[in-house]
C-alpha cells in the first residue's frame, strides 16, 4: 500500500507542476493595438431601438445625424455626425438634414437620405417592438404609425439622395440634443431588412458606418470589435477593442489587476476607490470626470403621510447628504439642490441649498401632526450591490432622528421595476444620467404627468405638467432655461418633491497600456473608443 | 432491459408536463414584468404597454401555456424575451460550455475523491485518513462562490499561474474544475470510505487475505467492485446535476453555461427561456437517474430492472 500512497503523491506532484508551467495565455498579439475592457452585463444586441440600458456597441458600430462630443471635464457640444449641417424652420418643426457624401456602411453601401427614413420609419412600425419610440413621439405621423394605421411616417422625407427632412408635430425644442443621443443611430436599409429580426444578434447581421466593426460576438462572454479602415473621420488608432462580460465585481478587479483587461471601472465596485487613489502603483492613472447626473430619492406621495409638502421637507432636511456622499463615494462629487445636475445645459449653481438640519425637520414633522415621528419603507433591489445596501442604511440610520422610522424592503430587481411603473413603488434611492444634454431629460423624465406616474412620484400639479409640455415647445433657449430653473426650484425645493443627494464624478482606473482616454461628456461607462490609443 | 428504459421514458413524459405547469404558474404568479424590466430606467407606460400587447404578454395565461406547448411539440421552444433568440439555439450553444465544466469537474471529482476514499479506509484513523477526510469536509463545506474568489486571488492574481476568468482555451477550465470537484470531491471521497470499510469487513475479504492474496489485489480485485456500487450511483447523479449548469461557479468564472441562462431568465422574467431551461435540466436529471440505475445492474448482476 505504501507504493499505492507513492504513487499518489508522484501523480499529485506532476499534475501541479505541469498547471504550474501553464500560465496565463496572452491574448494580445504583440503588434496589433488592442484595447480589452469589461462590460457587467450581456449587452444582448446591436440594435439600439430594442436596447435602453447598454449602449457601448451602438456609440462605436453606429453613428448618429449629430453627436455630442466632449470639450472637456463637463462641457460638451452638439457637433455635425452623418449629417454636415441642418436647418431648422422658423417654427421649430421642420428640420432639414444634409448628409455627407462618401460614408459608407460596413457593407459597402453608401449612406443615403433614405437609410435614414428607413432608420426611424422601423423604429415606428410596431412589427420592430422597438424600445426606444419615446425619441420620435414628435415626429409627424409618429402615432398613427406606430399603431398601424400606415406604413410609413408623415414627417419623414427624403428630398434627394443625401438631404433628409423631418417635420415635427409640434416644436420640441431638444430635437437635436434627442438625434446625437445612442439610440438615434442609423441603420443600412438594404442590409438590416435583409437581416430582419437578427439585426444586431450576431455580427453577420450587423452593420453600421462606426469606426469599429462588431466581428465576434458570443452571448454572455464576449465580443470583438475591429477598426473600420473607412470610416468616413479616419481609422481610429486601436486595431481592435475586446470586450468581456465580467458579472462579478471582484472577478472584474482581479482581470484589471492581472493585467488582463485595461481599465477598470470604478462604478462597478466603488469600495475599490480608495485602494486606487491610495495605491502607488495606480493612483495616478486614476482619470474622473464628472457625471451628468444626480442620485435622488423617491418620494410616493401616495404613500401616507408623504401627500404632505412639510413631511416631505422635513424628509430633505433630515438626511445628511455629505456625509453619505464622503463615506460612500469619497467625496468625490458636489451636492445637489434641484434637478439639474452639473454639466447640464441650464445647471443653476444658485440655488438654494437643502440644509441638513434634523432639529428642524422633527418640528416640521410635529407641526403637520406627527410629533411621535412617521414610518416609512426604502426599496433596496437586492442585485443592486453593496453601495445600494449601504446607502438605504445610511439613509435609515441618518432620518432617525428627525423621527423617520426607516423599514427597508428587500425585493428583486424585476419585481421593482414592475412595481414601481404601476405607481405604488414605496420610496427609492436611484440614479440618472443624461442621455442627451437637455434639461427636458431630466425634468419631463420624472416630474411629466406620465413620469411621475410610471416613476411613482405621483407628484401631480397640473400646473408643472403644463409648464413641461410647454418648456419642450420653446425655442429661445434663454427663455427655456429660465423657465425650467423656476421649475426647477418649485418642484425640487417648493414642493420637495424629491430629494436630490449629489452629482458624482465618474472614476476609471487606466492600466498601463493605455495611452489615451476620452471620459464621454455624460461620464457614462458606455463609450466611444475611437479616440482612445494604447501601447 | 430496453422495456425497462421505454417505460422509465414514458413516466418522464407527465414528469415534464407537470414541471412546465409549475414554472410556467409560478411565473405568473410573481411579480415581474419582462417588458418593464427590459426599459429599466427609460420606463415608459406608453411603450411598455404597447410591446406588451406586441409580444402577447397579456393574453389570458392559459393560451399562452397552450401555446408554448404547441410549439414544444414541434421542437419549438419559442424566442427569449430579453435576449431575442431562439431559446433552442441558445441552450444548444451554452450547452457545450456546461458540458466541458461538467465533465472536467466530475473527473477531478472522481480522481481525487475515489483515491481519496480508499487510501482514507485504508489507513483508518491515521493521519492520511484525516487528512483527506479534513480535505473533504473542506470541499462540501466551503461555499463554492467563496473558493472560487480565494483560488483566482491566489492561482491567478498573485501567482499568475492561471487566467483570472474566461472561456478561452483549455487553461481556462482548470480552476473552475478544480473548484468544482473539490466539492463534489468530498461527498465522493466519504461515500468511497465508508462503502470501502463496509465490505472489508465481509467474509471473503478475509478469506482472500488469508489465502494469501496481496493487500493491492484483494483491494482492487475484490472490495473496490462492490464498494463502488453506491459511489457510482452518485458519480451519475452528480454529473446530472453538474450539466444542468453550476450558477455560481459559471458567474465567477466568466462561463457562459446553462446555469447562467436559467439564472439570468428567472430575473428577467423570461419565460420561454425559463421554460426551456428548465425542461432541459429535468430531461438531464431523468437522463442521469435512469443512467444510474442501469449501471448499477451491469455491476451487480443481483440486480435485475425487469421483473
Amino acid at each position: 500500500m505504501g507504493s499505492v500512497l507513492k504513487r499518489f503523491y508522484v501523480f499529485t506532484i506532476i499534475l501541479l507542476t505541469l498547471t504550474f508551467l501553464v500560465g496565463t495565455a496572452s491574448m494580445v498579439s504583440a503588434k496589433e493595438k488592442e484595447l480589452r475592457i469589461s462590460y457587467p452585463e450581456d449587452p444582448k444586441t446591436a440594435d439600439c431601438q430594442k436596447n435602453t440600458a447598454y449602449y457601448m456597441l451602438p456609440l462605436n458600430c453606429f453613428d448618429r445625424l449629430i453627436e455630442c462630443v466632449t470639450l472637456e471635464s463637463g462641457a460638451s457640444q452638439l457637433v455635425p455626425g452623418l449629417a454636415e449641417k441642418w436647418e431648422v424652420s422658423p417654427n421649430g418643426k421642420t428640420y432639414t438634414f444634409h448628409l455627407r457624401h462618401g460614408v459608407y456602411f460596413h457593407n459597402g453601401e453608401e449612406l443615403t437620405a433614405d437609410d435614414v427614413v428607413y432608420t426611424f420609419d422601423r423604429m415606428l412600425d410596431p412589427k420592430t417592438q422597438a424600445l426606444n419610440t419615446d425619441i420620435l413621439n414628435f415626429v409627424d405621423g409618429a402615432q398613427d404609425r406606430l399603431d398601424g394605421k400606415t406604413n410609413s411616417t408623415k414627417g419623414l422625407k427624403v428630398l434627394d439622395k443625401y438631404t433628409v427632412q423631418i417635420t415635427l408635430s409640434q416644436p420640441f425644442a431638444p430635437f437635436l440634443a434627442v438625434m446625437a443621443s445612442p439610440q438615434a443611430s442609423i441603420y443600412n436599409r438594404k442590409f438590416t431588412e435583409k437581416a430582419g429580426d437578427q439585426f444586431g444578434l450576431t455580427p453577420k447581421t450587423t452593420c453600421g458606418t462606426g469606426p469599429f466593426i462588431l466581428k465576434e460576438y458570443v452571448l454572455n462572454d464576449h465580443m470583438t470589435l475591429v477598426a473600420n479602415d473607412k470610416y468616413y473621420r479616419g481609422r481610429p488608432q486601436l486595431d481592435k477593442v475586446f470586450v468581456r462580460v465580467v458579472t462579478d465585481p471582484e472577478t472584474m478587479r482581479m482581470l484589471f489587476e492581472a493585467g488582463e483587461i485595461d481599465i477598470f471601472d470604478c462604478d462597478y465596485a466603488f469600495s475599490q476607490i480608495p485602494y486606487f487613489l491610495e495605491s502607488p502603483k495606480w493612483k495616478d492613472r486614476v482619470v474622473s470626470g464628472p457625471r451628468v447626473g444626480i442620485y435622488y430619492m423617491c418620494i410616493n406621495q401616495k404613500k401616507e403621510p408623504f401627500g404632505d409638502v412639510r413631511v416631505r421637507k422635513a424628509l430633505q432636511m433630515a438626511i445628511d447628504r455629505k456625509t453619505i456622499l464622503d463615506t460612500l463615494f469619497y467625496g468625490r462629487g458636489t451636492l445637489a439642490h434641484g434637478i439639474m445636475p452639473k454639466g447640464l445645459i441650464g445647471y443653476n449653481p444658485n440655488l438654494e441649498p437643502i440644509k441638513y438640519d434634523p432639529k428642524k425637520a422633527k418640528e416640521l414633522l410635529a407641526e403637520a401632526g406627527y410629533p411621535n415621528g412617521v414610518d416609512m419603507t426604502l426599496v433596496q433591489v437586492s442585485t443592486w450591490g453593496q453601495t445600494w445596501a449601504k446607502m438605504n442604511e445610511l439613509v435609515q440610520a441618518m432620518v432617525k432622528e428627525a423621527g423617520f422610522r426607516v423599514k427597508i424592503s428587500q425585493v428583486d430587481e424585476s419585481t421593482f421595476y414592475a412595481v414601481r411603473k404601476t405607481g405604488d413603488s414605496d420610496h427609492y434611492i436611484q440614479v440618472w444620467s443624461a442621455d442627451f444634454n437637455d434639461p427636458d431629460n431630466f425634468f419631463y423624465t420624472f416630474f411629466s404627468k406620465s413620469g411621475t406616474v410610471v416613476r411613482s412620484f405621483n407628484n401631480n400639479d397640473p400646473e408643472v405638467f403644463e409648464a413641461l409640455d410647454h418648456a419642450r415647445t420653446i425655442t429661445d433657449q434663454k427663455e427655456r432655461i429660465a423657465l425650467y430653473r423656476k421649475l426647477e426650484k418649485k418642484i425640487a425645493q417648493d414642493q420637495a418633491a424629491w430629494v436630490p443627494f449629489f452629482n458624482i464624478e465618474h472614476l476609471y482606473v487606466l492600466g498601463p497600456r493605455v495611452k489615451k482616454f476620452v471620459v464621454p461628456w455624460n461620464g457614462w461607462s458606455d463609450m466611444s473608443y475611437y479616440e482612445m490609443n494604447v501601447e | 432491459m430496453w422495456k425497462y428504459i421505454l417505460n422509465r421514458l414514458l413516466i418522464s413524459i407527465p414528469i415534464l408536463l407537470c414541471v412546465t405547469f409549475l414554472v410556467f404558474v409560478l411565473l405568473n404568479v410573481v411579480p415581474g414584468d419582462p417588458v418593464a424590466l427590459m426599459m429599466k430606467e427609460k420606463v415608459s407606460a406608453d411603450v411598455v404597454a404597447r410591446v406588451r400587447a406586441q409580444m402577447h404578454l397579456d393574453d389570458p395565461w392559459i393560451i399562452r401555456y397552450f401555446r408554448f406547448l404547441w410549439g414544444l411539440l414541434h421542437g419549438d421552444l419559442g424566442t427569449s424575451y430579453k435576449l431575442q433568440r431562439s431559446v433552442t439555439d441558445l441552450i444548444l450553444q451554452a450547452f457545450p460550455r456546461t458540458m466541458v465544466l461538467a465533465f472536467s469537474a466530475a473527473l477531478v471529482s472522481w480522481i481525487v475523491g475515489i483515491p481519496a476514499g480508499i487510501l482514507s479506509a485504508i489507513r483508518q484513523y491515521s493521519v492520511t485518513d484525516y487528512f483527506f477526510m479534513g480535505f473533504s469536509l473542506a470541499g462540501v463545506s466551503m461555499p463554492v462562490f467563496w473558493s472560487a474568489l480565494l483560488f483566482q486571488y491566489v492561482f491567478a492574481l498573485k501567482l499568475g499561474w492561471l487566467p483570472v476568468s474566461g472561456f478561452y482555451g483549455w487553461q481556462y477550465v482548470i480552476m473552475p474544475a478544480v473548484v468544482l470537484g473539490w466539492s463534489s470531491a468530498g461527498l465522493i471521497a466519504r461515500l468511497t470510505r465508508s462503502s470501502l470499510l463496509d465490505v472489508m469487513r465481509n467474509d471473503y475479504i478475509r478469506t482472500a487475505r488469508s489465502k494469501g492474496a496481496r493487500e493491492l489485489a484483494v483491494i482492487t480485485g475484490h472490495a473496490l467492485k462492490n464498494a463502488l456500487l453506491p459511489v457510482v450511483t452518485i458519480m451519475a447523479i452528480q454529473v446530472a446535476s453538474l450539466l444542468s449548469g453550476a450558477v455560481i461557479t459559471e458567474s465567477v468564472f466568466g462561463i457562459p453555461g446553462v446555469g447562467r441562462i436559467a439564472v439570468d431568465a428567472i430575473k428577467s422574467r423570461d419565460m420561454p427561456l425559463l421554460q426551456g431551461s428548465v425542461l432541459f435540466a429535468t430531461i438531464l436529471v431523468i437522463i442521469g437517474n435512469l443512467v444510474a440505475d442501469i449501471l448499477y445492474s451491469f455491476l451487480d448482476p443481483r440486480i435485475r430492472l425487469e421483473r
